[in-house]
């Protein structure tokens, strides 16, 4: 069996992500990779599918739905999936901490699971990574929209020239040992309290 | 001294919960961190890793992880029974009504489980077995519908059961994607409130008792383990109180449940007589009840693992599996 003759299902309640998932597994050579929603109708969806890896992200409440499909008990008659290798801790320390997990089907060999998981293990991280960068990119923005803000307050309020208004806004968060957006915030939520 | 303690947002997972809110976790020197796991078998992977150092679980799974039969590797121990009563089988609205007796379900479930088997039984002759959801393999839930089969003279290979995650039970029951389910409060009561669905039997009723859910510790927190177990065992005596009852529905329905629930909630606590339908609701017991030492609850826990094919006849797992059991008491 090679890539190209496997089909790979992913499940993630985050599109985006999912894409990106599939596009690595797509270059890796994977021969189908079919995104699952997270719908209710699931079980049929991945029962008809007959995938032979199923990659799910820890967020996803139908990991369950997967546990009982895999046979999760030995003495189930069912072929027994596991997720990779359990004797693989570091594996599986690596996947939960990316939020993935993965269910096979039996008779695959660890090595072609493992190189599914090492892709979705580095796409998943890349993704969290995008988006602490995103959202700090965004905090930032806003930090600096509200700095802006209080300067114009002060600079209104006290006549002040916009270097002085920002001087007194960063003397201020030195001497309560406090961010100047912090100190810009309580300016502006005071001043639109106050009208 | 910080700990992550790990819980799935339903009913029982109060005391859990409530240990933290209350301040009976700081009183005992520990700091809860609360973390609300999207699946069961995510958060037995969390705990078996070490990013959890408590957790609410099914009993069974608990049990299962510590065995090393379910997830990773794990050092676990059941420090403390939790809940007790809190499932109940809901039908379809066209299953329960071929199910239901003269008078509803106000009479003895066991006629209701021998009408399920007949019609479970020509369903299943007519090659469409009738299908029930359940939380997860390793559960209560799933013994207690073996159960309900096997009152009703059914052989329970004969039902299909697959896992519906409880907030999925309603469109799986009005889709048709099952006939019914096996869930945890407040998920019985969701339904019959979304109209789709009738609570036919409830696991008070089908297994008495049976524990349902318990509080896993890693042994990772070492001596921290008896002060945990300590202030969840007393934030589940105050959930048990009918005076707190109000406080507890209001808190579980931040940290658990969306607000416009929080009826159904408080009505999975209250001991209530049959309602219109004939059918009484609400048995979920915390607290004392659930807490007391019982050793033939775990004796029944077994057996019905063993029964389910999840467990060897194996007196080792079995010593290994008692020998997990409360021992922080």
């Amino acid at each position: 069996m090679t890539e190209s003759s496997l089909t790979v299902a992913v499940i993630d309640p985050s599109q985006a992500r999912a894409a990106i998932l599939e596009e690595g597994l797509r270059a890796a050579g994977i021969g189908r990779i079919v995104v699952l929603p997270d719908t209710a109708d699931l079980h049929e969806r991945v029962s008809a599918l007959k995938p032979d890896v199923v990659v799910i992200h820890l967020e996803s409440p139908s990991r369950d739905i997967l546990e009982q499909m895999s046979g999760v008990s030995r003495h189930a008659g069912r072929p027994v999936a596991m997720f990779v290798d359990r004797s693989d801790t570091t594996m599986m320390e690596a996947a939960v901490d990316a939020g993935i997990s993965a269910y096979v089907v039996d008779g695959l060999r660890p090595e072609r699971i493992k190189s599914i998981i090492d892709i979705a293990i580095l796409r998943f991280n890349a993704f969290a990574r995008l988006q602490r960068e995103l959202s700090e990119a965004r905090g930032e923005l806003a930090d600096r929209k509200l700095i802006e803000r209080a300067k114009g307050i002060l600079m209104n309020l006290k006549g002040l020239s916009e270097d002085e208004a920002y001087r007194q806004l960063r003397r201020k968060a030195m001497n309560e040992k406090r961010k100047i957006a912090d100190i810009a915030r309580a300016i502006v939520t005071t001043a639109d309290l106050l009208g | 001294m910080r700990l992550q303690i790990g819980y799935v947002p339903l009913c029982d997972a109060a005391p859990v919960i409530l240990a933290q809110e209350l301040g009976y976790a700081r009183e005992e020197g520990l700091d809860l961190d609360l973390s609300a796991e999207p699946s069961w078998a995510t958060l037995r992977d969390r705990l078996a890793l070490g990013h959890l150092d408590g957790a609410h679980m099914l009993a069974p799974l608990a049990l299962a992880s510590a065995l090393g039969i379910s997830g990773p590797p794990s050092d676990l121990a059941i420090g403390l029974p939790l809940s007790l009563n809190g499932n109940a089988i809901t039908l379809s609205n066209a299953l329960s009504a071929a199910v239901a007796g003269e008078d509803g379900f106000g009479g003895d479930w066991r006629g209701v489980a021998r009408a399920f088997a007949r019609v479970a039984t020509a369903r299943r002759q007519a090659g469409k077995p009738v299908t029930l959801g359940i939380v997860h393999p390793f559960s209560c839930h799933t013994y207690q519908v073996r159960l309900f089969a096997q009152a009703g003279g059914l052989d329970p290979a004969a039902l299909r059961t697959v896992v519906v995650p409880p907030q999925h039970g309603v469109e799986a029951l009005s889709r048709g994607l099952v006939d019914g389910f096996c869930a945890g409060a407040p998920w019985n009561e969701v339904a019959m409130a979304a109209g789709v669905g009738r609570v036919v039997a409830l696991g008070a009723e089908i297994a008495p008792d049976a524990p349902e859910k318990v509080f896993a510790v890693s042994g990772r927190v070492g001596e921290a383990g008896a002060p945990l177990v300590r202030a969840v065992a007393r934030a589940g005596l105050w959930c048990a109180d009918p005076d707190h009852r109000d406080e507890l529905v209001h808190r579980l329905g931040r940290r658990a449940h969306r607000d416009r629930e929080l009826g159904l909630v408080a009505r999975a606590f209250e001991r209530r007589g049959p309602d219109a339908t004939g059918r009484a609701l609400g048995h979920l017991r915390l607290g004392e009840a659930a807490q007391a030492r019982a050793p033939e609850r775990l004796d029944w826990l077994l057996r019905e693992m063993r029964a389910a094919g999840q467990l060897d006849a194996d007196p080792a797992q079995e010593e290994a599996a008692r020998a997990l059991y409360r021992p922080f008491s």
